[in-house]
């Protein structure tokens, strides 16, 4: 304790307070200004970036675009699924990554999570759509969500592979020599310890899923069309004032999303402690 | 590719018992990657050798579609979106060290908090933080009037739809997952090994120089590599904030896709980026020998 207060006494430790208050402040502004413009009346029904005064007609508004609406629900129904699918295989594909008995399987596992991470989104979402045109599968809300689902996959198997690292071996060879076949360990031995790192993943695969806009840019129709992909093509017009309302309502959900999701982290983490330490 | 789908064969000289829960568990997502990202990923491969049609696209051989990406236009937007992939990670990690820094060495007790909170703009809607910037450098806004204010610009703000928007977009955008790995690598540098620099008679800079970046060197590449890769492909910062000079390659593949229907071109200029991925992944590699695990 006392080494840190000294650090943050010494010249060094205070600039580095500075740059960090400097990133924070930077990191949220944008954040802010979405949020208190989304109440601005604007001019003339445009958003304006001068700030002409408060209102809430634009929420009200934002709540009767029925275009709005659609997509809102389309994102909604897509990352419902998409999140589903990522918390099942997701899940499969982080335990497998570690656990799998074969080595080769997985460092293959591996490569393939990392590969979906590094490939750049635009490569993905026009390899997709290419795949759909050449196979003649019509776009439809079907193809948008298994064509989100592979990264919303990968993000899932990387949270739920780091719990599955914590876990001790010996609670699965216990359960073993007891006598428990391997799906009654999994069931009853591993999936209890993973549920946490499991729920965590699920949120952060519908959080992602919701907000995915590269990939989902080159699969959406006329008809099946997402809110970030709406917003994006509404914001090529100038900043629609109700795109600001709408974007803000659904941030303020999506923080909360993130909030539970960390929150289950955390005991999580906790849980891991007490066992280590006990 | 081929070993993703068989997932329980073992080479016969180690015969492992693989349980059929497991063989399972790995093959079904493996199978559902295959389908709906390895497959996709080997057709614009196989296509970018192949002819446009209209409104279509069809097999071939030739190299037709490369030496149209690689010339004029699209090579000088290639050749750009390098560039900016370069100094836009160079900026990113510039602005994260400090930061991770901090978080690692000073936050003291409250360094879990302090990593939560230059998280947590990573999880809120991309697009909205990059819309807001359009506000934010708008002429007459409050940046504007700060920066007057602190007389370090004088007059109207000229920023929105120039690159300067574009730098400022992506590194706004990817800071955050800079920090994480400059975090993690920085957190576990032992504070007696700094003291022990300190004592033996280095000075501040010295210790920074011989000991910690050369201990951070695995945090830096994966920083680098989660900041690069995206912007090799990046598509939404410039739209909204670049204006329409300067194209990206990523720009240029959607156009392909979306507006020209030259599925064949696009195809090839897909490959040609994953490509630069794939030199980027082993330059980083070479540079610092290997990666460090961070989840996203």
């Amino acid at each position: 304790m006392s080494r840190t207060r000294l650090a943050f006494r010494q010249p060094a430790g205070i600039g580095f307070g500075a740059w960090y208050l400097l990133a924070v402040a930077f990191l949220f502004a944008p954040i802010a200004t979405s949020v208190i413009y989304s109440f601005n009346v604007g001019s003339l029904g445009k958003q304006t970036s001068l700030f002409t005064g408060w209102t809430l007609h634009w929420y009200a508004m934002a709540w009767r675009d029925l275009t709005l609406r659609r997509a809102v629900e389309t994102s909604v129904v897509a990352s419902f699924w998409s999140a589903l699918l990522a918390t099942l295989l997701g899940s499969a594909l982080g335990f497998t990554m570690v656990r799998h008995p074969v080595r080769r399987v997985r460092s293959l596992l591996s490569g393939l999570t990392y590969l979906l991470l590094i490939v750049p989104e635009t490569v993905t979402g026009v390899s997709l759509l290419l795949f759909y045109a050449v196979t003649r599968v019509p776009l439809s809300l079907a193809t948008l969500i298994a064509g989100i689902t592979p990264l919303a996959i990968a993000v899932t198997a990387l949270i739920v592979r780091a719990g599955v690292l914590t876990l001790d071996r010996r609670y699965e060879e216990a359960s073993a020599d007891l006598g428990a076949n391997r799906w009654q360990t999994l069931r009853f031995v591993i999936l209890p310890h993973l549920a946490p790192a499991v729920g965590a993943g699920a949120l952060m695969a519908y959080v992602f899923s919701f907000d995915n806009l590269v990939v989902s840019t080159f699969l959406t129709t006329p008809r099946v069309n997402t809110l970030p992909v709406y917003l994006f093509g509404s914001l090529q017009y100038g900043p629609a004032p109700t795109v600001y309302a709408a974007a803000a309502a659904i941030m303020f959900f999506t923080l909360a999303l993130i909030g539970l999701a960390a929150l289950l982290y955390r005991l999580a983490a906790r849980r891991d402690l007490q066992a280590r330490y006990q | 590719m081929r070993g993703v789908t068989p997932t329980a064969r073992t080479p016969a000289r180690q015969r492992i018992a693989v349980p059929t829960s497991d063989a399972l568990l790995a093959g079904i997502p493996a199978a559902w990657l295959f389908v709906f990202f390895v497959a996709p990923l080997a057709f614009t491969v196989f296509f970018s050798f192949g002819h446009s049609t209209f409104g279509g696209i069809a097999p071939g051989f030739t190299f037709d579609n490369y030496r149209a990406a690689l010339s004029g236009f699209y090579a000088q937007s290639f050749l750009r979106t390098l560039r900016f992939a370069f100094a836009g990670s160079a900026l990113c990690l510039l602005a994260a060290f400090p930061t991770a820094y901090f978080i690692a060495r000073h936050a003291g007790r409250w360094r879990a908090a302090a990593l939560a909170l230059v998280l947590v703009p990573y999880f809120t809607s991309f697009l909205i933080r990059v819309m807001s910037w359009q506000i934010l450098l708008a002429r007459g806004s409050a940046v504007e009037t700060l920066l007057n204010f602190l007389h370090l610009h004088s007059g109207p703000l000229d920023v929105l739809d120039t690159q300067t928007a574009v730098f400022i977009g992506i590194v706004y955008a990817y800071l955050p997952i800079a920090i994480v790995p400059l975090y993690v690598v920085l957190a576990r540098i032992p504070a007696t090994l700094v003291e022990a620099s300190r004592d033996l008679g280095a000075s501040p800079w010295q210790t920074f120089l011989f000991l910690t970046l050369p201990l951070a060197r695995p945090g830096v590449a994966t920083a680098a590599l989660l900041t690069a890769v995206p912007m090799l492909g990046e598509l939404v910062v410039p739209t909204l904030l670049g204006g329409d000079k300067g194209v990206l390659i990523g720009r240029a593949i959607s156009s392909q896709y979306i507006e020209s229907q030259n599925y064949a071109l696009g195809s090839a200029m897909a490959v040609l980026v994953m490509i630069a991925v794939g030199v980027v992944v082993a330059l980083l590699a070479r540079l610092t020998r290997g990666f460090m695990e961070v989840a996203p």
